[in-house]
């Protein structure tokens, strides 16, 4: 586990939360679709924020789970994470 | 203002996930032939459990069936009924492209007794043995009598009118009487019917309270109704979903109509009141016969609901003569769930599934484990009877006091 969440961290967790396969490199180039198109509902995006609050051992911003698209949700939950270390 | 060609409800495509097969046409054969698979409970967890007998599914992959997307979100009786929808769909010629070109003509309408205990059992031990923080969301929608019909419909894009009846064991025959009244009232296609996954520890011994729950161990001793040895029901999952699509509709694409939703009706007596079942089931039968437009002498063949508790199976041949007269003692009657077991809501729709296929082949299954009958009935056992039944009236009781009967009337095929 490292410091900061990855995209590929974020690729495992939308399989094991939702459901949901995409590949890493293919979630990189799509970092800026709408969970909805990955599809990811919004129950999913709840599953993945208390998946990494059970990780990390801190709570997400609430907005974490309203964001749009990879991009937006990586940003805020890694400056989270930052802001807590 | 009545109007000149009222819309009927057909029965276009059938769709099974039963003990006994995975496709309509494995459940079609085994139950034509008999073949009881009863058998002791394997379940992990329900080893030690009192329940020694059930009807269990086998041979159902769901990975292979379902996408993971859907999976991780649904129960087993949510995976059985998106399977078994998918099956009806296909059986009707409607595919993605037919229904994504009308998707308000088509809605969903399912029964649930129990919803998704195995997926809720999982989620409160996360909850008990590490804190609510591991209880994963879906856990809010997964368990819910209603997750079959939601998840069918948005997997399939459909947005017509949607349902969910919870009455009981019953609710499955009252699911297919609320798809026909919404194909009266407008809707083209309804897909309906009922699943049921009661299998799991935690469903196990929620049934553990039921008095007429078979703890017998013996598979072939452990649910024989109407005989002196009727010791309860033992129960079973899966289940079947049927399209149900108006008459016109269907015979506008081609559809052959497989059998006419002809009459429904229910009524409620109290949970386990079984010498009052009678009265209700008897006035249930009337009812449905008054929809139909259908006289006593007309019915081909009976699907009984042959709960396996004397008293109750006593209610239900009485039941019988009292609405159908002398007719009641020369009609056949048959209870086929003696081969894969009592699937509570799910139970009277694969009856109904089984009353289309009986007519459309002219042979009326047999009650399988069940010999000496000890009420005025014409049971069907041992083997197939060849008949040319045309009309069918499936029964079903629930613990909890439901009855209803539905009469089903052979289709037209695909002539015009």
């Amino acid at each position: 586990m490292s410091d900061r969440i990855t995209v590929e961290e974020l690729s495992e967790l939308m399989k094991k939360a939702a459901g949901v396969t995409v590949a890493p490199e293919e979630l990189k180039q799509r970092c800026d679709s709408g969970f909805d198109a990955l599809g990811i509902d919004s129950l999913g995006l709840l599953g993945i924020v208390g998946e990494l609050e059970n990780r990390y051992g801190t709570p997400m911003p609430p907005d974490a789970e309203k964001s749009k698209s990879p991009r937006q949700f990586l940003e805020l939950t890694n400056s989270a994470l930052l802001a807590g270390a | 203002m009545s109007e000149p060609h009222p819309r009927r409800a057909a029965v276009t495509g059938i769709g099974v996930v039963a003990p006994n097969g995975t496709s309509t046409e494995t459940f079609w054969k085994s139950t034509r032939e008999g073949i009881s698979v009863l058998d002791r409970v394997a379940r992990e967890g329900c080893e030690h459990l009192p329940l020694r007998v059930a009807g269990q599914i086998r041979d159902f992959d769901p990975p292979s069936a379902i996408e993971e997307r859907y999976l991780v979100q649904t129960d087993r009786f949510t995976h059985f009924a998106m399977a078994a929808a998918d099956l009806a769909l296909d059986d009707a010629g409607l595919d993605r492209p037919a229904t994504d070109a009308a998707p308000f003509s088509v809605g969903v309408v399912t029964a649930a007794g129990s919803g998704g205990g195995e997926f809720g059992q999982r989620e409160l031990q996360q909850l008990w043995s590490k804190g609510s923080r591991f209880v994963g969301p879906y856990q809010s929608i997964a368990w819910f009598y209603a997750a079959s019909t939601g998840q069918i419909s948005i997997r399939r894009g459909f947005k017509g009118p949607c349902g969910v009846i919870a009455s009981d064991e019953a609710g499955g025959l009252d699911a297919l009487a609320h798809a026909a009244r919404a194909v009266r009232r407008g809707t083209d296609v309804m897909v309906a019917g009922a699943t049921e996954a009661p299998l799991a520890p935690y469903s196990v011994v929620c049934q553990l309270g039921y008095g007429e729950l078979s703890t017998v161990e013996d598979p072939e001793r452990a649910y024989r109704p109407f005989t002196a040895a009727a010791c309860g029901f033992v129960p079973a999952e899966g289940g079947a979903m049927l399209v149900v699509e108006a008459e016109a509709a269907a015979r506008e694409r081609g559809a052959p109509v497989r059998a006419v939703l002809a009459g429904h009706a229910a009524t409620f007596t109290g949970a386990s009141r079984w010498e009052q079942s009678r009265e209700g089931l008897a006035e249930a039968i009337r009812g449905a016969l008054r929809e139909a437009g259908c006289a006593p002498e007309e019915i081909d063949v009976v699907f009984a609901d042959a709960l396996g508790v004397p008293e109750a199976d006593r209610a239900e041949a009485l039941a019988i003569a009292d609405a159908l007269g002398t007719h009641g003692t020369r009609v056949p009657v048959t209870a086929p769930k003696t081969a894969i077991g009592r699937g509570y809501g799910a139970a009277p729709v694969l009856d109904a599934a089984a009353a289309v296929l009986a007519m459309e082949h002219g042979v009326i299954p047999p009650t399988p484990n069940v010999f000496d009958i000890c009420h005025d009935l014409d049971l069907v056992t041992t083997r197939a009877r060849a008949a040319e039944p045309r009309t069918a009236l499936v029964l079903s009781r629930g613990l909890m006091g439901s009855n209803s009967a539905l009469v089903l009337r052979l289709g037209a095929g695909d002539a015009s």
